[in-house]
Order: structure tokens, then sequence, then C-alpha cells
């Protein structure tokens, strides 16, 4: 009988916590909106803290070995190059090294490191810091992700220090970018991680757990706290080497922060809500007119760097074997059939529905947004049905039921299947738009949306008739992303790591790109590389569509942006940022 | 009732088993791995080389007996994905959860209940406000709720529209990062509590009218006992019993966390970690999550076992006629 006491005794506990805990959010919102009063906002350029947005959680801080998002963008605030390309121009620019020559054969490069360069700790930075770095990069054990990146032909650049400052560099032959490489070399300490390469545990080093005061950086900014799930917080670093033309010292910026918020819809409330300074990525299109009123309003800026260099693309697999037992054999690898589909689709429908008219429409792989190498005289394929339908027919492939689909002479209806990554929304909106366009031509298309790694593992074994995805373009020179146009490349999609060319048009891609990878001079690597655009549109391999416009989000309070096409588009010089006043 | 406890103690060791292979079984069989959820940042031979590191190579039995081994020495292995121990991943995470789904328990206690008395016990223009109001609530999925909720906190400004603490309360005292932590509370609460207390009110609703009809409550009244005094005294004990069965499973799933309010309000908790744990593949990962979501369910269901044991000693007994 004395339970029902102790049930009213438990309600009423369980007010009683209810009203401490909303007095204490009171409270909590009172003191908040009290202190607001106390800022005195001067317009500076300099202090201030910025927040930015991270989607995901970083997995490693070292970057030589994790190259995801969240790590890279680690090392754009913590991490200084020898020579940088600048984002904005596209030119080399002095980093840690103040000049640089290169030999009368352009295989050696003889750098000079500033004068009085020191790491976070107060360690000198000098030459060995660099030749450690290349040895930590062509370890088996450590398993660098950039290992591949600096290999001139298959064969690593041999570094030596002859003195603290001065790293000589020798390739192993020509490259067409040249002294741009190093704009991939990420930095280590020697003095720090020296016994971890030695002992084979380099790949574990800077793991997420190390404490961030065991973090060295030679960059703006240096790790202070990691909170798992929540945020990084970076603060200036003293020691970092760069001042302004008024001889100020960067950065400019007190500290930046991350906020881990993994959902983008919620990214972009917050950024409208005056919480996040920028975005990790671009503003979607179906965001863009969210955000136009905030702009009009002054409380946001929305920042068009230019047209992305990314891409929507669709391939076939090329692979011979996969076909020879299938019925459609006979001309779903036929270049006329990808010719077809080229013909199929609208371009501009597509930027239309899919980037709500934020986009331009491209005819291969190279988008205008790449100034330097792109090439409007190719081989385009305007929209028209009738055309596509009469390839099609030239094919084999009429209708010959009552259905809506075509046939060939052997009854294989007109039909593949796409996969797509599941959760990329202008990639699926993609894949679903050429299924209606290529419904009006009589080809079945359906449309299979997966996780991104099911869709990689069977890219990987050849597994799949079409895949329509967006490749994520780390260098705007082709030389530094010759894997895709290699046939022997591992990110040649459609048929990847040939030992020999499969095709004609393959085994003369390859040969020029010998000279877009080794050629020294620039006019000649241009003419190369749009004679490799001009066969590939000619053979589409891989079908392009439209490039969306890229639209960067910040709040008015940001200063100093320089923006760029490539990743990370705002951030790449963070040192030069700025924010007006705090919150 | 010691026997009853072990009857109750063996099965939700079962049900954690059960789960975390469940998972791992899953989640190993479903196509692609780690590997290959690395996406294009790896070679085909950096992604064999990875496979070979982490053992994923090897059998579904060997994988399977190895992870079972290590359970049993409270060794769950190392995430694939941060590269540290899944129990310290959990253990931060959990504490994380733990903080929502109290505050969300409370929160849904405190409203559900007092209403599904109030409603079962009324009649008129409130019972049917309530009752409306509770399908609404019941009606709403967490991810609109959610949705909803940050909507609201950025166009009023009344609370934060994520994240569990402020980038301001990095390094400020132990009570300032509680009233930020409290500040904070509200959305992911309430997404969490509103749907919840619905469901309380509901069968609170439903159970307490039932109660109210029994001759023992009849002839309370008959004596002359006050109504206010005979609902809360008799009737609502009496009617506990369906309303405990389901705060049992509230407990499970409020502490092995919702990914759904997780992600969309940024709060760091266990449902989170399992979401990105089984988009990168990761075994050892999402069977830790699953294990640990399965204890939760489990001490959730022998607690309200307990009350409910508590409550009605007719359970125990097995006399439940």
């Amino acid at each position: 009988m004395n339970r029902q006491p102790r049930a009213l005794l438990s309600v009423l506990l369980i007010l009683v916590v209810g009203f401490l805990g909303w007095r204490a959010w009171n409270s909590a919102r009172t003191d908040q909106e009290g202190g607001t009063e106390l800022v005195v906002s001067d317009v500076s350029t300099r202090g201030g803290t910025l927040t930015s947005s991270l989607r995901s959680e970083p997995r490693s801080f070292n970057r030589l070995v994790e190259a995801r998002v969240p790590t890279d963008l680690y090392s754009t605030l913590t991490g200084a190059k020898l020579v940088r390309i600048n984002r904005a121009t596209g030119e080399p620019e002095a980093g840690l090294a103040e000049k640089w020559t290169i030999s009368p054969d352009n295989r050696t490069y003889t750098l000079t490191l500033r004068e009085g360069l020191a790491w976070s700790d107060g360690a000198p930075f000098t030459s060995a810091d660099v030749v450690f770095s290349l040895q930590a990069i062509y370890d088996a054990k450590a398993g660098s992700v950039l290992a591949s990146a600096f290999k001139i032909d298959g064969k690593p650049i041999e570094v030596t220090a002859p003195d603290a400052r001065t790293v000589v560099l020798t390739l192993p032959g020509t490259f067409g970018p040249g002294i741009a490489l190093l704009d991939n070399l990420h930095l280590v300490p020697k003095h720090k991680y020296e016994a971890a390469l030695k002992a084979g545990t380099f790949a574990h080093a800077m793991a997420v757990s190390t404490p961030p005061a065991e973090l060295l950086s030679m960059g703006p900014f240096k790790l202070t706290s990691y909170a798992p799930g929540q945020r990084l917080a970076f603060d200036r670093n003293p020691h970092y080497f760069k001042k302004d033309a008024a001889g100020i010292q960067l950065p400019y910026l007190d500290q930046v922060i991350f906020e881990i918020v993994p959902d983008q819809n919620a990214e972009i409330v917050r950024l409208q809500a005056g919480q996040l300074d920028t975005l990790q990525q671009q503003v979607r299109p179906e965001d863009i007119g969210t955000l136009r009123p905030l702009e009009q309003q002054g409380r946001i800026n929305l920042i068009e760097p230019g047209v992305s260099v990314d891409p929507d693309g669709f391939f076939f697999n090329m692979r011979a074997p996969y076909w020879s037992k299938d019925p459609r054999r006979d001309w779903i690898t036929h270049k006329e059939f990808r010719q077809a589909i080229s013909h199929a689709v609208d371009r501009e429908a597509y930027a239309n529905t899919v980037y709500l008219g934020a986009g331009v429409p491209v005819w291969g792989p190279i988008t205008p947004g790449n100034k330097r190498w792109f090439t409007p005289n190719l081989q385009r394929y305007g929209h028209s049905v009738d055309r596509a339908k009469e390839i099609l027919a030239g094919l084999g492939l009429v209708n010959r039921d009552a259905d809506d689909w075509l046939e060939d002479p052997k009854g294989a209806e007109a039909q593949f299947s796409v996969l797509v990554f599941r959760g990329n929304t202008s990639v699926e909106r993609g894949a679903q738009f050429l299924r209606d366009e290529l419904k009006k031509a009589g080809v079945r298309v359906d449309v299979v949306a997966l996780e991104q790694g099911a869709v990689i593992e069977r890219m990987f074994k050849g597994d799949f008739e079409s895949i329509f995805f967006v490749v994520l373009t780390s260098s705007l020179d082709p030389a530094m992303n010759a894997d895709f146009w290699l046939s022997s490349g591992p990110s040649h999609f459609w048929n990847i790591g040939q030992p020999t060319p499969a095709t004609d048009w393959e085994k003369q891609i390859d040969d020029l790109m010998v000279t877009v990878t080794t050629g020294v001079d620039e006019a000649e690597r241009k003419k190369a590389f749009d004679d490799v655009q001009k066969i590939f549109a000619d053979n589409l391999p891989a079908l392009y569509f439209v490039a969306p416009r890229l639209y960067m989000g910040t709040s008015s309070r940001v200063g100093g942006v320089t923006p760029s096409i490539l990743r990370p588009q705002l951030l790449w010089n963070v040192e030069q940022m700025t924010v007006t006043e705090d919150r | 009732m010691a026997r009853y406890l072990l009857r109750r103690l063996g099965f939700a060791l079962l049900l954690v088993l059960v789960a975390s292979s469940a998972a791992l079984l899953l989640t190993r069989l479903a196509p692609g791995d780690f590997a290959a959820a690395q996406g294009l940042d790896l070679t085909s031979a950096q992604r064999e080389q990875l496979r070979e590191t982490l053992g994923l190579n090897q059998s579904l039995a060997e994988q399977y007996v190895s992870r079972l081994g290590g359970a049993l020495r409270f060794d769950f292995g190392e995430s694939m994905l941060y590269s540290r121990p899944v129990s310290a991943l959990i253990g931060e995470r959990a504490l994380n959860t733990a903080v929502l789904a109290t505050t969300a328990l409370l929160l849904a206690t405190i409203v559900g209940m007092p209403l599904g008395i109030y409603s079962g016990t009324s009649s008129g223009l409130g019972r049917a406000a309530v009752r409306m109001v509770s399908t609404v609530g019941v009606s709403i999925p967490p991810l609109i709720g959610s949705l909803g909720l940050v909507f609201l906190a950025a166009r009023t400004g009344w609370f934060p529209v994520g994240g569990m603490t402020s980038s301001a309360g990095a390094d400020v005292t132990w009570s300032a990062w509680l009233a930020d932590l409290v500040r904070h509370l509200p959305l992911p609460a309430l997404a969490l509590a509103l749907p919840l207390a619905a469901a309380l009110e509901k069968l609170q609703s439903e159970s307490i009218e039932t109660s109210v009809h029994e001759p023992f409550v009849a002839a309370s009244r008959a004596r002359g006992v006050d109504r206010a005094r005979v609902v809360l005294r008799h009737a609502w004990p009496a009617s506990l019993r369906p309303v405990l069965g389901l705060y049992g499973l509230m407990i499970g799933g409020l502490f092995s966390g919702s990914f759904v309010v997780e992600v969309v309000t940024s709060w760091p908790g266990l449902g989170r970690l399992m979401f990105d744990a089984l988009k990168a593949r990761d075994l050892f990962l999402v069977a830790g999550c699953a294990a640990t979501g399965a204890f939760f369910l489990a001490a959730g269901t022998l607690l309200a076992d307990l009350l409910l044991a508590w409550t009605d000693p007719r359970v125990t007994s097995g006399d439940e006629a």
C-alpha cells in the first residue's frame, strides 16, 4: 500500500527536475542576451573567430595517408608548402621555399628555404624535413596516398639536402606541370616522426586520438582541441612565416572552428541563423532560392567562383569479357550507341531540371571552369531525339512490338542498368533525367542507387553495365590526373588498368598524354591535350552533360575571400580571411 | 524473484549476442566493404593492402569467431574508421546519448503521463483537445519533428540550431559549460520526447480509462473516497502495466541513440556513430554499436519488468488471473 506515495513522490521529483532544468535554460538564455550588450564590435581586419562546417569526422590528421575532406582541411590550416599553386591565378607562388632554380634539362629543381622557419613547437624547419617527408611518402609500410603522385613514370624523385636551407629534387624524367608538383607535397616534422617511420608505424601517426599539443603545424593555425562529433578548434600559429604587404603577421584571424554538422539541411539552417560563417562545400542549387533573400538583407554573401570542374559523368563497362555472352553485345559497347545517347539528352533541360538552371552544358570532362585546359572545339551532339533514333536504327535497334522500347534483330531490348551513389542528390536526379530522356528514344534505363562503397567495388571488379557519377578533380593540370586518361590508369573507369590499350583511340590518347605529362613546352602540351579531348569526344568512353555553377555561402561578416573552383574553394587562403565583428 | 531476475538477465545477454552478431554478419554480407567505401582515394593495390591489414579478406566464419573471442575478453576491436578502440568511442558517445535520452525521457514522462491520466479520466473539450494533439504528435516522424524544430530555432533564435555545446563554450568553466549544454538540449530533446509523450499519453489514457471502471475503484468511490485520490492512488497504479511495457522499449530506443535526430541536430551520440559506421562499413564499430543498443534495450526492458513486478506482484508470482 506504500507504493502510491512513492509514485506520487516520483512524479513530484520529475516535475521539480524539469522546473530546475527550465530555470537553468532560461537563465542561460538571459545570460547570453545580456552578454551581447557587452560586446563592443569594432570593425577590424585582425582578430576574431571564423566558424565553418565540416560534414564528417577526420579519420586521421596524417595527410600523407588520408586524403578525405576533413584531413585535407586540417592540412590546409596547419600545413605550408614549399611552393603553392595560387588557386585564383593557377600560378605557382613561393611558400616555404623563397626561390628556386630549374636545370636546363628540366629535371633538377634546387629550392632555397626561407630563413628562420620553425614548426609550431619552435623547432627549426629545415631541408631535412623535406627529405624526410618524401621518404615517408615512398615508404611502403606507410602506404601514403601521395606515393603515386610523386612518381614520374613509376620512378621516385631523388631528394637531397646539401645544407639546411637547400633542397635538390632530381626527377627521373621531365614532368609537364614542373614545380607545380610540389603543391601536393605535404610536409611532416622529422624530429617528431622519424622513429615512427623507422618502426613502420608512420601510417598510425597523427591519429585523431593524438593530443592536439603533439600535432605540429607549419601553417597559419594549429589544432588546439578536437571534440569528437562536435568540433575542431584551431588557434593562430605564432610561428607562421607569412606577413602581408604591410608587414602584418598572418593569419588575420585568431581562431578557426570547424563545427561538425553531418546533415546538409542543418548546415544551411545554421548558416541562415548566423551560427556558421562558411560551409564546407558549395551551396546546393535547391538552397540558392532560400539564401537569396538573406543575401538581399545583407546577412549572407553568395559567391560564385565559376563553373565547377567536376561535371556529372556517365560511362558503360567497356571490358569486352563482361559482354561476351550478353545478347546486347552487338550494339551496347559501340560508340554509335553512346553518340545516340548524347543526342537524346537535352543538356539545357538537364541544367534546368537537375541544377535548377545553375549549370552549363558540357561535351567532355574538361569544363569551361578549367580555363587553361578547356577547349570549345569538340564534337557536339546536339539535342535531337530523331537523330538519336536514326543512329539507333543504324545499329538495328527499332521498335518491333507494341511496347515503348526498341529491340535488336534478335529480340534483345534496348535496355541497360545504371548504378548511382545513393544520397548524392544531383547525381541521382541526373540519372533519373537520363532515364526519362532515353525513354523518349525508346531505350529503357533502370536506375539502381547503391551505397558509394558498393558502386566503387562493382566498378573495380568490372561488375556493372553503366555508372553515373561525379569524379572530384584535385588538380586542373591533366598531367596530375593522368590516371584517368591513360589506358593503364587505375582511374580509367570504363576499362581500368589495361595491360595494353584495348582500342586504337586509347593508344592514341596514351601517346599524346606522354607529351602532356613530360613535355615542358606549354603550347605543345596544350595542343596535345586539345587533341586528347577531341579523340575523347569522338569516341565518348564517358558522356558528360552539364557542369554545375558553383555557389559558396558565407556570412556577411567574412572578408578577404578569394574564391577558387578547386577545393577548398574559400579556405585555401584562410590566412588572408577576416571577420568584421563577433556575433 | 531471484529466478525471475535471472531469467530476464539471461534474455538480456541473449539479445545483446544476437543483435551484435546479426549486425556484424549483415554488414559483412552486404556488397562492398570498408576498403571499397574509401571511394577513389585509394588505388586498387592500396585497397587490397588495406583489406589485408584489417583482416577483411578473412572468411565470414573466421571473422565472426575472432570477434566473438575478443568480445568475451571485453575487447571489441579497433574502429577501422577512426583507428581507435571501439569501446572508447562508444563510451564517449554513449554518455552524450545518455544525457539526451534522460532529458527526453523525463520530458516525455512529465508531459505524457499527466495528460494521459487527465484525458483517460475526464470528458469534454479538454480531453478532445489532448487526444487530438497526441494523435498529431504520434503521427509526426522524428525526422519531420526535428527539422521543424530546427526551422523554429533558426527563425526565432530561442535556442541553438544544433550541436551539443557552442563553439564559445570550448574553454569555459564547468558551470558555464553545463549552462551551455542545457541551452542546447531543448531542440533534440523535444524532437525525441514529443512523439514519445504523445504515445505515453495515448496508452496511459486508454489504460486508466479501463482501470477507473474496475470494481475496486467503484468500491473506493462508494466508501466516499475523494475522486482525485481514487484515481491517483488506486486506478493509476493498476493502469501502469502496459505503460511500463512501453517504457522499457522507450528507454532502450532512447539510450541506443536516434540517428535521425542526432544527425539533424548535430548531437554527437551513439545513433550518429552507428550511422557513420554503417556508411563506412566499419564492421567492428557497427557490431559494437548494435551490442550497445541491444544492451540498453535489454536494460530498459529489464527495468520496466522490475518496475512492473514492483507495482504488480502477480507478475513474479505467476498469478495473473
